[in-house]
């Protein structure tokens, strides 16, 4: 074993009442590569943070290139050699590469020409397989992945010793995939370390040596990547069952699909998809982020633009155009990001429930003042959100409350589908064994609710029937005991591996 | 956070203002009150009714047009720079067909009442319908995507240009008596000019419309968070066209007033005529920003709106009483937007305490 670069022991981390961390021990050698892995929620993020400076609130001994630390800012952490690069990315898009690359940090000449720049820029470039690239060009003319790669050129420009890459290849395709795999390769070859934190077990497997996995908070004890396959893997990071939070599921008879998408083509899909959703059901749509099941569902929401298809709804064909439409037909939407287009947060937590519904509690465009406040209040009783808060700015509820409004404005409408989007994001477990009950019981009152998710538990336990995406492509259906976290993973993460095929042949 | 179970006879309204704003807040807006109240009662003539008259009439004609751009502001569409353009085309409209050919009865007979009354009212309606299309396309154009300084300063130059190529550059008169000298110099109640009765008809009216109706709602909905309005059936491409028409008519209804008070009509008026910057488009913004409206929409109110409208008047008019000059004048405008969007900043940010 080589020495040892970084190690962390017993850190603890609150945020108020929510223990994200519970003691973690983690350790990196020098030339290593270290994969993190965990569920969302697990503390990947909470621990990169606290690794690279971002976070100094913690409990826990810090130990890294023989000295105990203590980092008060990022900066700080990079002056010592701990590099990051974010899921964003911070490159300045009108810029050019060689500029990029020596925007800021140590060792960056006060003054200096473009050609000298575009000199020393071009070993980093390298170093990351980036030698086609012609430094001179503004970064907003490469792809998402090269772009990526010019943020790790910038972060290797400053020689650091630990580097952590955050979900690098969340937002890539294939070809661009490949090409970080290999920059990471020659990094590690060049003796650095690096933390590869990813959802891809694929990739995981083809480039770390060792594994650390973190669930609910604590960690497992990291163990070489050669010793563990997929279903060791998954089976660490679930551990023990949360059977308890999740709904019983039921069996719904296929009799009549009060939606049938046909052949819907929304951009960001590799290819037309073609499912039935049936009343009083829940169905799930698993796949990782990137797998098109987020764009599927705002496409029959009418969100976003569609290149082809339509939906077959309560005997009626139509073409989804705006939200608008959707709504007069009793389909709602609900994203992923209420900060964004979930919530009004300086408006009253009433306004926000009765917003899909002005139109059915007004009477000659005048607002029933008494019919909006029975109609909310029932609603929030519903959700369990407090109707003597109804009043207060929806800004200033907590995350789960937040998502709780967002979910429940929904209920004034009374939709026959419900389309969800990540029900769950950002909410604590409390809040989230509500929403899953709530869902429930929407189903067995005969609404049909659609759930995609990328979270593993959750869409295991959650819907009565599920079905499968990888990188905009349709894989499969599976229900009843079918609905494993295995078969899901497998559907979800590697799906053409037991027939033998390369993904980048696939895709080709 | 706000107490919904106030008890009245517990209810502390200092203790509630300590707890609800922050020192620095409550230090402004005391020093504000009170240096304001000092020149209320040390300025000769200031607290007289006709002065207090004085003031209202002249925040009416710019309270009624910031009135009408609130609601621009408020569904989260910025502001209209092409107010004062809006009214000058507006004005020219009205005069021109104020002393039209087909208005014959100045060179023969005296005129009556009804035919006066019909002159009036068909240059107004037509007026207003012009207004009203101007309206219309910056909304729609707004509301496609264009981004709202761009749109409406294009438009500023195409109605200025259309106006002062219409009028020639000149001055339209029309003789009185006219059919609207009531809504200019007239008074029906007592000694208020019926211009102030209008303005104040139109904040009540506008208040209640957002208070009360769907409409309303769908401003504040649509202005807070336009993503989440979309999402919930209320699109901003409607929205921006009603806003805009609203903003429109209200500039095109100060234009009728001020023409029928002058009895003519130059596109310069409202370039050089209003307020102590003498920009009736700069001065309607402030009055929107003076009342704590949020340029980002979604937060404000018409009656915040009114209010500014009479308080940048009531400081301009004590100023005058003593004896500053113009450009002084124009610097405690500037100096009262800083401040107000610092106070109501501040208010903001301490009404946001997270659970």
């Amino acid at each position: 074993m080589h020495e040892k670069l970084l190690e962390l022991n017993d850190i603890k981390r609150e945020y108020g009442a929510i223990k994200a961390l519970r003691g973690v021990n983690f350790e990196i050698a020098r030339g290593e590569v270290m994969g993190l892995v965990g569920e969302n929620g697990a503390g990947k993020s909470t621990l990169v943070k606290i690794i690279s400076g971002f976070d100094s609130g913690f409990t826990g001994s810090y130990w890294f290139d023989g000295e105990t630390r203590n980092f008060k800012s990022p900066l700080q952490a990079e002056h010592s050699g701990i590099a990051i690069a974010q899921q964003e990315l911070s490159l300045i898009p009108t810029m050019s590469v060689a500029e990029n690359i020596f925007l800021v940090g140590d060792g960056i000449p006060t003054f200096s020409s473009k050609s000298k720049l575009i000199r020393m820029s071009l070993d980093y470039l390298d170093e990351v397989g980036l030698s086609h690239v012609d430094p001179s060009i503004p970064v907003s003319r490469l792809s998402v992945g090269e772009q990526h790669l010019v943020e790790v050129a910038r972060l290797i420009a400053h020689d650091p010793q630990l580097l952590i890459l955050d979900e690098p290849t969340a937002a890539l395709g294939e070809s661009d995939s490949i090409r970080i795999l290999n920059m990471v390769e020659r990094l590690k070859n060049a003796g650095k370390s690096i933390i590869y934190v990813s959802h891809r077990l694929d990739e995981i497997f083809k480039i770390c040596d060792r594994i650390t996995v973190l669930r609910d908070g604590e960690n497992q004890a990291p163990r070489a990547a050669r010793d563990m396959n997929v279903d060791s893997l998954v089976e660490t990071m679930l551990g023990f069952e949360l059977g308890d939070m999740y709904p019983p599921k039921t069996n719904v008879s296929k009799s009549k699909p009060i939606l049938k998408i046909d052949n819907l083509w929304p951009d960001g899909v590799l290819e037309p998809v073609s499912f039935d959703v049936y009343e009083g059901e829940i169905l799930g749509l698993a796949g990782q982020l990137g797998s098109g099941t987020s764009e599927i569902l705002s496409a029959i929401s009418g969100s976003t633009k569609i290149r082809a298809g339509k939906l077959h709804f309560d005997g009626e064909v139509f073409r989804p155009g705006t939200p608008k439409d959707t709504i007069k037909r009793r389909i709602a939407y609900c994203s992923e990001d209420r900060k964004h287009d979930g919530l009004f947060l300086g408006r009253p937590i009433m306004e926000n429930f009765s917003a899909p519904s002005l139109e059915t509690i007004s009477r000659s465009g005048i607002i029933d003042a008494s019919r909006e406040l029975s109609t909310t209040k029932e609603n929030a009783i519903k959700f369990t959100v407090d109707p003597a808060r109804l009043p207060q700015e929806a800004g200033v509820l907590s995350g789960g409350n937040q998502q709780k409004v967002a979910l429940g404005k929904w209920l004034s409408i009374n939709p026959k589908v419900i389309l969800v989007n990540e029900p769950t994001r950002g909410v604590d477990v409390g809040a989230r064994a509500e929403i899953y009950e709530i869902l429930s019981a929407l189903a067995n009152s005969g609404v049909a609710v659609v759930v995609a998710s990328t979270d593993i538990q959750e869409i295991t336990n959650l819907p009565d029937r599920i079905i499968t995406f990888y990188r905009g492509v349709q894989i499969g259906e599976l229900s009843g005991d079918d609905c494993n976290s295995k078969n899901i993973l497998e559907h979800i993460t590697d799906p053409f591996h037991e027939a033998g095929i390369a993904i980048s042949e696939v895709e080709a | 956070m706000s107490d919904l179970n106030i008890n009245p006879r517990n209810y502390d309204l200092f203790k509630n203002i300590k707890r609800d704003y922050s020192p620095l807040v409550i230090v402004m807006v005391a020093i504000f009150i009170t240096t304001f109240i000092l020149g209320a009662i040390f300025t000769d003539d200031f607290l007289t009714w006709f002065n207090v008259k004085t003031i209202i009439r002249d925040a009416a004609l710019v309270g009624i047009m910031a009135i009408g751009l609130t609601f621009v502001t408020l569904s989260g569409n910025f502001f209209l720079l092409s107010m004062k353009e809006i009214a000058a085309l507006s004005i020219i409209c009205f005069a021109t067909l104020m002393s039209a050919d087909w208005n014959v009865w100045h060179d023969t007979v005296e005129p009556t009442t009804g035919s006066l009354a019909m002159t009036f009212i068909v240059a107004a309606v037509i007026t207003l319908l012009l207004a009203t299309v101007a309206g219309g396309l910056q909304g729609a154009l707004i509301g496609l995507g264009g981004n709202p300084i761009v749109v409406t300063l294009g438009a500023a130059g195409l109605f200025f240009g259309l106006g002062s190529w219409w009028s020639d550059n000149l001055v339209l008169s029309f003789r009185r008596p006219h059919g609207a000298e009531w809504l200019g110099t007239g008074s029906l109640i007592g000694d208020i000019p019926n211009i102030t009765i209008a303005f104040l008809i139109i904040a009540v009216i506008a208040e209640l419309t957002l208070r009360y109706t769907t409409f309303g709602r769908q401003v504040y909905l649509v202005g807070a968070n336009r993503a989440a309005g979309r999402a919930t059936g209320h699109e901003n491409f409607g929205m921006a066209i009603k806003c805009c028409i609203i903003a429109s008519v209200c500039a095109a209804f100060v234009a009728i007033a001020f023409s029928a008070q002058v009895s003519s009509a130059h596109v310069n008026y409202f370039s050089s005529e209003f307020g102590s910057s003498g920009d009736m488009t700069i001065m309607v913004i402030a009055i929107v920003m003076v009342g704590g409206n949020s340029i980002m929409g979604g937060y404000g109110s018409t009656l915040r709106t009114s209010l500014g409208a009479i308080f940048i008047s009531s400081i301009d008019n004590m100023m005058v009483l003593n004896g500053f000059n113009s450009g002084a004048r124009v610097l405690a405008v500037g100096l009262m937007i800083v401040f107000s969007i610092i106070v109501f900043a501040l208010v903001r940010r301490g009404s946001r305490a997270v659970e």
